[in-house]
């Protein structure tokens, strides 16, 4: 594979907006697999697969279901299994162009005979309450089925409602959504 | 999940997650602005947010922010909530939202 070309961006623009945490039993190395494999992400994270070229620079990208792109993104940090920062950009028309781009961060720590994982979503601007909404929405049930995966083998069946409010702020500063 | 009612079972610590829930990323000195506690009080309060929890703090820079976080209250939700009929819920709340605006 040939060297990827780095990006000049630095996390330390960035602010976290989002920041949860989750305890989980079991081992950082397990978690680390789980948020970088798409075997496992396809179980957790609504049928998507993820696939990460590990290291700076290296491609981030995100499908749905049925295969199509959803996340485009760069590795911005890579320390397996303790930190993985990414870009999080949304495929949609424009969105980068006018939000910037989106950081997520895992932070994988040994916490006794549990993992402590904490997911950060950090931006460069401010973002509305509107926006982040999507995200305050998806964040707990993507990462309380991750853990119930990995403790108990079975991802949970959680119905999400579409993030309508969110949606309705994105097409309102004319960004593309499906 | 002990830990979490009892952090939820007072007030003063349910008002500095409302105070985060409104304004996310605050330091210590932002949370105490305009509150009647010490500075000691809201300290050992969001000690005992964050042993449960509820509260995650990380370095920015030179800052200590607190962040809300809502992970384990979703668990409870998908433990008891999701087995009855959230659609209903939520229309009950929503209706219960509507009448009380009424008088204000």
């Amino acid at each position: 594979m040939s060297k990827p070309e780095k990006s000049n961006l630095d996390p330390r623009n960035f602010k976290p907006a989002i920041v949860y945490t989750i305890y989980i039993a079991s081992t950082p190395e397990k978690v680390w697999e789980a948020l970088t494999t798409a075997e496992f992400s396809r179980k957790y994270f609504s049928g998507h697969a993820v696939e990460v070229d590990q290291r700076i620079g290296g491609a981030f990208i995100m499908r749905t279901p049925d295969g199509a792109l959803h996340i485009s993104g760069e590795v911005i940090e890579c320390e397996p299994p303790r930190k993985l920062t990414v870009t999080f950009n949304v495929n949609w028309p424009a969105l980068v162009e006018k939000l910037g781009p989106t950081l997520v961060t895992y932070e994988i720590e040994p916490a006794g005979d549990a993992v402590k994982l904490t997911m950060l979503q950090s931006h460069d601007r401010d973002i509305s309450d509107d926006i982040l909404s999507g995200g305050r929405a998806g964040w707990p049930a993507i990462l309380s089925s991750l853990k119930s995966l990995l403790e108990t083998g079975q991802a949970l069946a959680i119905e999400m409602q579409p993030p309508e409010r969110m949606l309705a702020a994105l097409k309102e500063m004319g960004i593309g959504t499906p | 999940m002990d830990e979490v009612f009892k952090a939820l079972a007072d007030a003063s610590r349910r008002s500095l997650l409302d105070r985060l829930h409104a304004k996310n990323g605050q330091t210590l000195n932002e949370l105490c602005d305009g509150l009647a506690m010490t500075r000691q009080a809201v300290t050992k309060h969001l000690g005992i947010l964050e042993a449960a929890n509820l509260v995650t703090t990380l370095r920015h820079g030179r800052e200590k922010l607190h962040y809300i976080n809502p992970v384990p209250i979703h668990q409870i939700g998908e433990r008891w909530i999701r087995k009855f009929e959230r659609g209903k819920l939520a229309a009950l709340s929503e209706l219960k939202r509507q009448l009380e605006k009424r008088d204000e």
